[in-house]
């Protein structure tokens, strides 16, 4: 990301925040895989892991990778992957990438040392209008191309390939945002289903899918939407009555949580899905559950005691919480001192003297969250480091293996009787075969934990980024 | 406290003093067909970036003594002639590195556009004094095609004339270089063969 300074020196910034993404890519591949097939799954990993393409460029790559993988003589279409293109656009997983702006009066002075680009908001998503005929091509197999067909001429380097493309300077990228807004209704729909039951969900579901192009990925809450018209958006199969509907509905608006709010009474009634208060819970149930299972389930208790009466004082936990006093005493610091909750001071005298003040256990619940963010952050670190300690340390062993692995993959293709491979597989000892399964079993496990903690940090993220947005 | 990795299940004591042990043992990590796929293809994901040329290799350090045969043999791209073809248009123009090749007795630079200059080289000169002799009478801009024409396969010569020279600068055939490290890898298909 660079910028031209004001004297003309180009400045250059490393976008952290972006570069944390990378933790979450294999979540949108997947994301896409599930709403669109391989094709689109393919679509997204070529944008993620070129960061732009054109999108000549992007269905020319999938059409290849995809025809790669279907049996022999069949070939993947340039237009189906278009359509996935187009459809990705549409729903608006894909973005235009910015654009060189050329100024309108002819460059008087020498070009500027670094370009400009811009993007108008309405050409965001428009797709350029291109006949992309063609159809994915083998790699192994063009050698032996009926003698019919006119052989392309296979380019070795991108740059040989003289043809003019069409579309050339209009650069895509993936729309994180819009994944994140995914996320962030999945993880509604599915925390509605958690603490009330299918058909909630359901309902919410519907509503979400509704807003999703008429509310903007940062909005506080969705576009009111009237009973009448969810109830018009429920799946086929929800055979559930405009009065069960209702009924739902009002016990939605109705929850503590506050997920659903009523905003009128027109329509049948009108409904908005909160999704500030949405994200402030995901965020809450996420402390309480590290609690949980850090400290354990009676310090959740007093936790979420201190939590909904909003200041104790010590005697006053110790007697809600019917939690002897020495253990709650213990508890408390325990969590104060990893700043879960925080101490507030009430002074009765102006001299501040500590025996007439009152002290006050309370929760931020956004403090917290931050320095939970923190740990996070912190804790992929070691998962990182550690993997790459471990790799590191068997760096030999891995290395024997792969190459063992190549032995055996090329005596197989020239044809090898059982005692041959045996005999090649024999290289590798049975420590050392074990001592390869330990690796490869503790870097899948910090693989996982990496996502896992990525989960978290998607949440604490979009709380965190939502609550400063309203203040 | 300490920051401690998410682990699962091994057994504390194993660990070195610094950390306490967990006192709750953590919530197992998701499985399932989702929790597979998605961890597969984070480690498929970190090996495909690898290949991509975007990823840089940090130098090779230096080995523990200068050696006679570094200045002839080449390990990594010479000045970023990578395979690596960014549009420009979109980037500054200071990050556009031109392509040098081994500098000699030379001032020739390859710029990515060729620019239709003369370059100081006594055998272009001549070639183009003997071109001009030639065609004296001709249009200049068939003239100038040819000339580029020229350059191009002046270019091409100044390349090989370029390895022979730089062959020549050293009394060893470049396989003299080569340590060792390629010999024996081509003895796993043949094993018929007798070996002595």
């Amino acid at each position: 990301m660079y910028q031209v300074h004001k004297r003309g020196v180009v400045e250059y910034e490393a976008h952290c925040s972006r570069v944390l993404r990378m933790l979450r890519y294999p979540r949108y591949i997947y994301t896409t895989k599930a709403l669109y097939g391989d094709t689109g799954e393919l679509i997204i990993e070529e944008l993620l892991l070129n960061g732009k393409m054109t999108m000549s460029a992007v269905v020319k790559k999938v059409a290849d990778r995809l025809t790669e993988t279907v049996e022999d003589g069949k070939t993947m279409d340039y237009a189906e992957v278009s359509n996935t293109f187009m459809q990705l656009a549409d729903t608006r997983f894909v973005q235009r990438c910015p654009m060189v702006h050329t100024p309108e009066n002819s460059d008087t002075g020498p070009p500027p040392p670094a370009p400009n680009l811009v993007i108008n908001e309405k050409d965001m998503y428009l797709v350029p209008k291109l006949s992309l005929i063609g159809k994915g091509k083998r790699r192994r197999s063009s050698d032996e191309d009926a003698a019919g067909e006119p052989k392309a001429k296979r380019p070795k380097h991108p740059t040989d390939n003289k043809e003019p493309i069409p579309d050339d300077g209009i650069y895509w990228q993936a729309n994180l945002d819009r994944f994140h807004q995914h996320f962030r209704d999945q993880a509604i729909v599915s925390a509605v289903a958690n603490r009330m039951d299918q058909t909630s969900s359901e309902i919410v579901r519907a509503m979400l899918r509704m807003s999703e192009v008429t509310t903007s990925s940062d909005a506080p809450f969705t576009q009111p939407l009237s009973s009448n018209e969810i109830f018009r958006s429920l799946p086929v199969g929800y055979n559930i009555s405009k009065q069960v509907l209702d009924q739902y509905l009002t016990l939605l608006a109705d929850d503590p949580l506050e997920f659903v709010g009523k905003s009128g009474d027109s329509g049948g009634g009108m409904y908005v899905i909160n999704f500030c208060k949405a994200l402030a819970s995901l965020a809450t149930a996420t402390l309480e559950s590290v609690i949980q299972e850090r400290f354990g389930s009676r310090c959740a208790r007093i936790f979420r005691l201190v939590l909904q009466k909003k200041h104790l004082e010590q005697k006053q936990v110790e007697d809600f919480a019917m939690i002897p006093a020495k253990e709650a005493k213990d508890m408390l610091y325990k969590m104060l001192s990893e700043n879960f909750i925080s101490l507030q001071e009430i002074p009765k005298t102006p001299d501040h003297a500590p025996s007439r003040t009152f002290y006050l256990y309370t929760v931020n619940i956004l403090s917290a969250a931050r320095m939970l963010l923190h740990r996070c952050y912190k804790s992929v670190t070691n998962l990182i480091e550690r993997r790459q300690f471990e790799t590191k340390e068997n760096k030999r062993l891995l290395e024997k293996s792969q190459r063992v692995e190549a032995i055996i993959a090329s005596v197989q293709a020239t044809g090898a009787e059982e005692a041959q491979l045996q005999e090649i597989e024999e290289m590798i000892t049975a420590p050392e075969r074990q001592q390869l399964e330990t690796l490869k079993r503790n870097v899948n496990k910090l693989d996982a934990s990496e996502i896992q903690v990525d989960e978290t940090i998607f949440l604490l993220e979009s709380y965190i980024e939502s609550t400063m947005k309203r203040q | 406290m300490g920051s401690r990795a998410l682990w699962e299940g091994e057994a504390c004591c194993t660990c070195s003093s610094y950390l306490k042990p967990l006192e709750f043992r953590p919530v197992p990590l998701p499985s399932g067909e989702e929790g597979e796929y998605v961890l597969a293809l984070k480690q498929e994901l970190r090996g495909a970036m690898r290949q991509l040329p975007y990823f840089i290799r940090p130098a090779i350090p230096k080995k523990d003594v200068e050696r006679y045969s570094d200045k002839y043999q080449t390990s990594g791209p010479i000045d970023s002639a990578i395979d690596w073809n960014p549009d420009w248009r979109r980037l500054p123009r200071e990050l556009k590195i031109r392509v040098r090749k081994l500098q000699k007795e030379r001032t020739t630079i390859l710029l990515p556009k060729r620019p239709p200059k003369t370059t100081e080289d006594k055998e272009e000169t001549i070639q183009k004094l003997e071109t001009l002799e030639k065609k004296e009478a001709e249009v200049t801009s068939e003239e100038d095609e040819e000339k580029e024409e020229e350059e191009e396969k002046e270019e091409e010569e100044e390349e090989e004339y370029d390895e022979e020279e730089h062959e020549e600068e050293t009394d060893y055939i470049m396989s003299y270089f080569d340590n060792g490290e390629d010999f024996g890898g081509d003895s796993d298909d043949n094993m018929d063969e007798a070996i002595y």
